[in-house]
């Protein structure tokens, strides 16, 4: 360890520490520019320079490329150095267009904080400065030329980080240009990192480009809430109105990225169509009354059909208050439920996955990053998880292999091997890798497998849409196994929702909202409480969903996005936002993490007062608001039920240990920043194997493999305007072989299903996928196909052109 | 589009390449002798030749002084303004040829024929001041040497 | 009367064509590759370089010897050798020259070089002016093959190389080692600093070694007639071998003259180069390019080799010697070496990117007559803060600035105090129709 002393104080470090952040350790921060701890040292821009007065080389150097030496003196306040990085700094601000009052940066730009934090104040330059034209770059990033430094950390980023291959470095000298070849949306789903990773306001937040500075803003930290991986952010409002997500550094989730889809999915929380008000029989009315009118039509329904003809559903958005209270209330006044998935295979799945993450080789996405060999069984994960496709490539980018299991053609930005096995063979494949016996003397199967059991931190990460609950045991017995040979193994899985973790513990029976439809339609259901629900964006058969509510005695819905299921709700209940209330989420690591209350609620400023001064009318709430987090909406409820007063400030969090012993270790003390992980007990799984759907050889058709996309199928994000722009017309993916029996032709636009409007397709054939599928995506649309049996066949498309 | 012709021999001389990209400025060349310039078009055929993202390739377009972006004339003159060359006469030279063609610096003549461009030291000093023409060179100018240089090219042009 | 020395590199030098490869044959030419290749002995060839202490002959004077023997023995193949034939510091031509005198001294220089590095191909970087000496190299390279010097099983031995021709698409840079490996690589040429070095990780992550033309056209000689027989060419105890100065600038005779290390530069100026102009005095000289400090007289006598020139604290760099007579402004002279770099600046790193322009607009700006007395101490300054830039591209670039400011500082400060350029006459305010064409 290198004992190294700078501005007299001393420090040890590992080896192989620069010296900025050896510096940074004693909280002494030396200006950087190019540096970045995500992308490494290149000496560019030179501001970082500090002065060695012991050490193999004396003199200037840039503390980001000085490895720390034992022995080393380094000072960063001798005044030749800091004369040097004056200069730099004035250099670096030749150019620099000092639009600072009208640019997005100003108040949290590090040029800005460089150059005055430098003492450079006078202009002394009064030469010409180089200009630029910008570039249109899509919805999201706004291009600014002018206000470059040339620190190239935007290029770095985007090329070697992420991988993508649009954004260049032009020009020379001080005409260095960073832009595409052409005007046009970056086509890296990661791009808005570009505005955090940019040093200056080059790449601004399009969105909210002129909503104000960041000193404006209420920041606070938030838990991204766009899929199950749970990224760390800072959300940023004003005016009543969320108005930019920014990347928070969370070194056990995201690091210091976010993907688009979660940088710029809030959206909804301010939508004009969202519901603010509660409803009675589709009359606004205030929410006590709808409260108490929901809880006496409850007590009528129990009283005639008995209790558990209430069914309770909430879903994987739901927070853990809200699931805890659900579970709560079905406990305590004898309902069904609470069921949280739409798909019983998809509560299986996840179920089987939370059960062996609680007791098996958990790891989180770090561990993804640090691997030597990843196997991907089951995941598309740029469209799942997007921050897993980062993670891979960075595993990647150290000499990982990275090997994809999965019935669909998957891109990613690096190479990696491509095994388009059928959802249903995926399990056993896995169970082959583990060595038991090669699966059809598979020589591939062979070399993977001794490469699997020679690497040393391999992990297995596999999802749960796509994957029978079966398939998720054999992966985590695969990691298991090798964990118990020895090996660092660790087991990583994707789950569909951000707290579908915490719906798999809270989950009584393992069915999905399917079941209830089922229980619905045979009359034993006869009310349905919707919590926050997405029936009407996830559930496959929008008709029976449909006729199943029509059928209700009572449907009583809680949300806080605008659905088919709040218009056909008996009582509506609104409830509040992740930002207006916070909550726990538990990751797909099994981590908890909590999201702080953002912002007070109510309307935005923008729709009461339409864009302008709030209006001048005097009342003592603020417009819009009275909403409750709908924990609060479920526990009120199911006291008006019971005839209790509703136990007030007890917190949702309280004796979670009885609701889920893994949940014991979650208090209503704040959890810490970095979340807690749940762990432990949990065995109330049914046990009998899924039957792996095998006659697929004989049944006609094609099996349908419904696939997300990373912008459209989540129901949040896929409200947010700027996101919109980027959803990909709908696709039929097609087998070369399928596609020339049914006659289809690449590009050509189809309709199937019985849906109204037809739901339009473009055709793409294709090689690397899986026999005897078609893929179709989850998205805008999708609901209204029918096809009951999950197969697909050529009568089903029409409208052929 | 390029030709099948150049498409081949551009691919052959490619194939046997363990590393397609170092033949990147060669293909540039090419493709600029073919269009008269590199094109839009030009910059992505040169891209899916080699084997880079386009864009790496415009990185390379707009680096190097003798890769043209915009349309140049049938003569590209470059005057090279370097140390040896101004101490022998570079300025008067290249006022010479600006108003002898009326266009300035960077510009290209109304029939197309020829484009000035300064250069950079062109490693011909003992015989300053000299010029390229479409990067032949030409030494120990003189006003009257010019004139019967842009006499002679424009003669073979016609 | 002119004093005459032993020609070596340029011994096939004809006033207008090319030697071909029998003359270069019938003077002694791939006699050592011959004696090597049936001697097969690598290290030999490595040790009568680094016994010659042949320093590189591109502007840095690192002796190659030492870079050969950076090539670990268990290093990785295929190992690459690259031919530094960008020839883009101002003022110097000699490697033109020799290409075109005679260009199989080069090819026999390489194939031993890769010989005793066991390298498969060599390649040779040229800059996109040199058009012709490219074209004479494709020729030339391909009769060398012809005649089993080059290629598969040299001369029948085990030994397999090539040569392959790399046009540049321009640029200063590329000259620079690690940033000509990124433009041989089709990535944009920005330096790279080390480790790893070139000869570890190199062209594609493999060993590389790079040697400019003059440099790898001296080892046949020194593998044929020894290294002490090289190093007795020169004149001085330090010197080592001939070298090939460009002469330019106001002299009667600018040309390329091979000349033993530690000749005079009075001799070479009023010799060789056949004196100043008539009506010219010299006033002072760039010794090896733009990136060298001026010599004033009172450096007139230096014996011009790399170690004189350092205990002088000046640098040989390639020896292109540019010659200024007293009509010269060298502010204005200045201004358009810092004109050239800063245009040439590949736009890495800041200093040198914005430095460079910032310091040519203070010069010019003093050029003009518009220059203020605060200007001077502010070009001291960033001419001392760039070496502190990526490159060796910067330190190079001040070098010029430096010289002016300790040289000719008297003449700076009656720019500013006369609030005009004293030489008016000749070439005021150089960059004036140019208005900055970076
Ligand atoms: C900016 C810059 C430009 C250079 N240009 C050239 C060049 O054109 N030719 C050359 O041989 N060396 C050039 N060099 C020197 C090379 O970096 C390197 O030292 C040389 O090619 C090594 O060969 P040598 O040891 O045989 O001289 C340049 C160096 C720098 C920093
Ligand atoms: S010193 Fe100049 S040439 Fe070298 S890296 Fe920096 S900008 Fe590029
Ligand atoms: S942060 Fe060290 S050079 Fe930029």
């Amino acid at each position: 360890m290198p004992k190294l002393t700078i501005d007299n104080r001393s420090i040890d470090v590992p080896p192989g520490t620069k010296v900025i952040d050896a510096a940074e350790q004693l909280g002494i921060m030396i200006p950087r520019f190019c540096y970045h701890p995500a992308l490494g040292s290149v000496g560019a821009c030179r501001v970082c320079a500090v002065k060695v007065l012991e050490g193999r080389a004396k003199g200037i150097k840039m503390s980001c490329m000085l490895d720390a030496e034992d022995g080393m003196v380094v000072s960063t306040t001798d005044a030749e150095v800091v004369d040097y990085r004056r200069y730099v700094i004035e250099w670096l601000m030749l150019n620099h267009p000092h639009d600072c009052p009208v640019c997005d940066e100003g108040g949290h730009c590090l040029l800005q904080d460089t150059t005055v934090s430098g003492g450079h104040g006078l202009r002394r330059y009064q030469g010409p400065k180089r200009t630029h034209n910008d570039q249109d770059l899509g919805p999201l990033v706004q291009h600014e030329m002018n206000r470059c430094i040339q620190c190239y950390r935007c290029v770095r980023y985007y090329r070697e980080y992420t991988g993508y291959e649009d954004l260049g470095v032009m020009g020379i000298g001080r005409r260095v240009y960073y832009g595409r070849f052409q005007d046009g949306t970056l086509e890296s789903p990661f791009a808005g990192n570009l505005t955090d990773v940019c040093p200056t306001g080059v790449y601004t937040d399009k969105p909210s480009r002129f909503k104000g500075r960041r000193w404006d803003f209420e920041r606070t930290p938030g838990i991204c809430i766009h899929c199950s991986l749970g990224c760390a952010i800072t959300v940023d409002a004003r005016y009543r109105e969320v108005v930019r997500h920014e990347a928070r550094f969370n070194p056990f989730v995201n690091g210091h990225f976010i993907c688009d889809r979660g940088r710029y999915g809030y959206p909804y929380a301010s939508a004009a169509e969202r519901p603010w008000q509660a409803a009675l029989d589709g009359q606004s009315i205030d929410g006590p009354t709808a409260l108490q009118a929901a809880a006496d039509r409850l007590t009528a329904v129990a009283a005639e059909h008995g209790s558990r003809a209430v069914a309770v559903a909430g879903s994987t958005r739901c927070s853990l208050e809200a699931m805890a209270e659900l579970s709560r209330a079905c406990r305590g006044q004898g309902w069904r439920g609470p069921v949280f998935f739409e798909e019983t295979r998809h509560a299986r799945a996840v179920g089987t996955a939370a059960n062996h993450l609680l007791s098996g080789p958990a790891v989180g996405l770090p561990a993804v990053e640090a691997a030597d060999l990843v196997i991907v069984a089951g995941v598309d994960p740029v469209h799942e998880a997007p921050m897993l496709a980062l993670a891979l490539r960075q595993a990647w980018r150290r000499g990982a292999a990275v090997v994809i299991v999965d019935p669909r053609p998957v891109a990613l930005p690096f190479d990696f091997a491509h095994r388009p096995l059928p959802p249903g063979a995926i399990g056993p494949w896995l169970e082959g890798l583990g060595g038991a016996a090669p699966v059809d003397d598979n020589k591939d199967q062979d070399d993977l497998g001794r490469r699997f059991r020679e690497s040393d931190h391999p992990v297995i990460v596999a999802g749960t849409d796509i994957l029978p609950a079966a398939a998720l045991a054999q992966a985590a017995d695969l990691a298991a196994g090798r964990v118990a040979a020895g090996q660092k193994a660790g087991l990583f899985c994707i789950l569909p929702g951000p707290n579908a973790f915490g719906a798999a513990l809270l989950d009584e029976d393992h069915d999905g909202l399917g079941q209830v439809i089922a229980d619905i339609e045979s009359g034993a259901v006869k009310a349905l409480v919707l919590v926050e629900s997405d029936a009407a964006w996830r559930y496959p058969n929008q008709a029976r969903l449909a006729n199943a509510l029509a059928r209700l005695d009572l449907l009583i819905v809680l949300d806080y996005l605008a659905s088919p299921v709040v218009e056909a709700a008996h009582v509506f209940l609104p409830t509040t936002t992740v930002y207006e209330s916070g909550g726990v989420f538990i990751n797909s690591g099994g981590r908890a993490q909590q999201a702080v209350t953002a912002l007070r609620g109510g309307r935005p400023i923008t729709q009461t007062g339409q864009g302008g001064h709030p209006p001048r009318v005097f009342e003592p709430d603020i417009p819009g608001a009275g909403q409750q987090a709908a924990w609060a909406v479920v526990r009120a409820l199911a006291a008006a039920v019971a005839g209790e007063a509703s136990p007030g400030d007890l917190s949702p969090l309280e004796d979670l240990g009885q609701l889920h012993p893994a949940l014991t270790v979650i208090t209503p003390a704040p959890l810490p920043p970095e979340g807690l992980i749940v762990t432990g007990g949990f065995s109330s799984l049914p046990t009998e194997p899924e039957a792996v759907a095998s006659d697929a050889g004989d049944a006609p058709g094609l099996e349908i493999v419904w696939t997300e996309r990373i912008f459209g199928s989540e129901p949040l994000a896929a409200r947010a305007p700027a996101l919109r722009e980027l959803q990909e017309t709908p696709f039929l993916l097609i087998g070369e072989g399928e596609a020339a029996a049914w006659q289809l032709a690449d590009g050509a636009m189809v309709a199937i299903g019985a849906g109204e409007p037809p739901w339009k397709l473009v055709v793409r054939v294709v090689t690397d996928m899986a026999d005897g599928i078609v893929v179709l995506p989850r998205l805008p649309g999708w609901q209204q196909v029918v096809l009951p049996d999950g197969r697909l066949q050529p009568e089903d498309i029409h409208q052929r052109s | 589009m390029l030709t099948e012709e150049l498409r081949t021999a551009l691919e052959a001389k490619i194939a046997g390449a363990a590393h397609p990209q170092e033949y990147v400025v060669d293909v540039l060349f090419a493709l600029q002798d073919h269009y008269g310039h590199l094109t839009d078009e030009a910059v992505a055929e040169a891209a899916q030749l080699v084997g880079m993202p386009v864009v790496a390739v415009e990185e390379l377009t707009t680096f190097y002084p003798f890769l043209y972006r915009e349309p140049v004339g049938r003569y590209v003159i470059n005057v090279c303004d370097s140390v040896v060359c101004w101490m022998d006469g570079h300025e008067s030279l290249q006022n010479h040829l600006m108003e002898r063609l009326g266009i300035a610096m960077g510009e290209t003549t109304a029939d197309g024929l020829f484009t000035l461009l300064p250069v950079c030291c062109i490693g011909y000093c003992d015989r300053a001041p000299a010029i390229l023409v479409n990067k032949k060179v030409y030494g120990e100018l003189t006003p009257e040497k010019l004139d019967d240089l842009l006499e002679t090219l424009r003669r073979e042009a016609e | 009367m002119t004093t005459t020395y032993p020609q070596i590199l340029f011994q096939n030098r004809h006033a207008d064509r090319i030697a071909t490869l029998e003359e270069y044959a019938a003077s002694g030419g791939y006699e050592a590759l011959r004696q090597m290749i049936a001697g097969g002995d690598r290290a030999q060839v490595q040790a009568a370089i680094q016994e010659a202490t042949l320093l590189g002959r591109g502007g840095a004077a690192f002796p190659m010897g030492i870079k050969l023997s950076t090539v670990a023995a268990d290093a990785p193949f295929p190992r690459y050798l690259v031919c530094n034939a960008d020839e883009m510091e101002p003022g110097t031509f000699k490697d033109r020259v020799l290409l075109h005198a005679d260009p199989h001294q080069l090819i026999e220089g390489m194939v031993l070089t890769g010989f005793a590095i066991q390298a498969a191909k060599g390649i040779i970087f040229i800059r996109p002016e040199y058009e012709n000496a490219a074209r004479i190299l494709e020729r030339e390279v391909a009769l060398a093959r012809q005649a089993g010097y080059l290629g598969e099983k040299i001369l029948g031995s085990d030994f397999s190389f090539e040569i392959d021709v790399h046009r540049s698409g321009g640029r200063y840079i590329c000259g620079e080692v690690t940033a000509q490996l990124n433009a041989l690589m089709g990535k944009r040429p920005n330096p790279q600093q080390p480790p790893p070095y070139p000869t570890e990780s190199g062209l594609w992550g493999r060993p590389t070694v790079i040697q400019n033309v003059e440099t790898l056209s001296c080892v046949p000689h020194i593998v044929r007639n020894g290294a002490q027989w090289f190093k007795d060419l020169a004149l001085t105890e330090s010197g080592a071998g001939t070298k090939l100065f460009a002469v330019s600038g106001h002299v009667n005779r600018p040309g390329c003259y091979e000349l033993p290390m530690g000749v005079p530069l009075s001799e070479i100026i009023e010799e060789h180069a056949g004196g100043m102009r008539p009506g010219s005095e010299f006033k002072a000289c760039l010794p090896g390019g733009a990136s060298t400090q001026f010599l004033t007289r009172q450096f007139y006598d230096i014996p011009m080799d790399f170690d004189s020139l350092k205990k002088a604290g000046h640098r040989l760099g390639t020896g292109a010697i540019m010659i200024f007579d007293h009509k010269t402004c060298m502010v204005a002279a200045t201004l358009n070496l810092m004109d050239f770099f800063a245009r040439e600046s590949c736009g890495w790193c800041t200093p040198c990117r914005e430095g460079l322009p910032y310091i040519r607009d203070l010069l010019q700006r003093i050029e003009r007559g518009e220059g203020e007395a605060a200007f001077i101490p502010m070009l001291e300054e960033m001419s001392k803060y760039l070496w502190n830039a990526y490159c060796a591209f910067a330190p190079g670039a001040v070098s010029p600035l430096q010289g002016l400011l300790t040289y000719f500082r008297d003449e700076v400060e009656e720019h500013i105090t006369a609030h005009r350029c004293p030489f008016q006459a000749s070439g005021s305010g150089a960059l004036d129709n140019r208005s900055q064409t970076d």
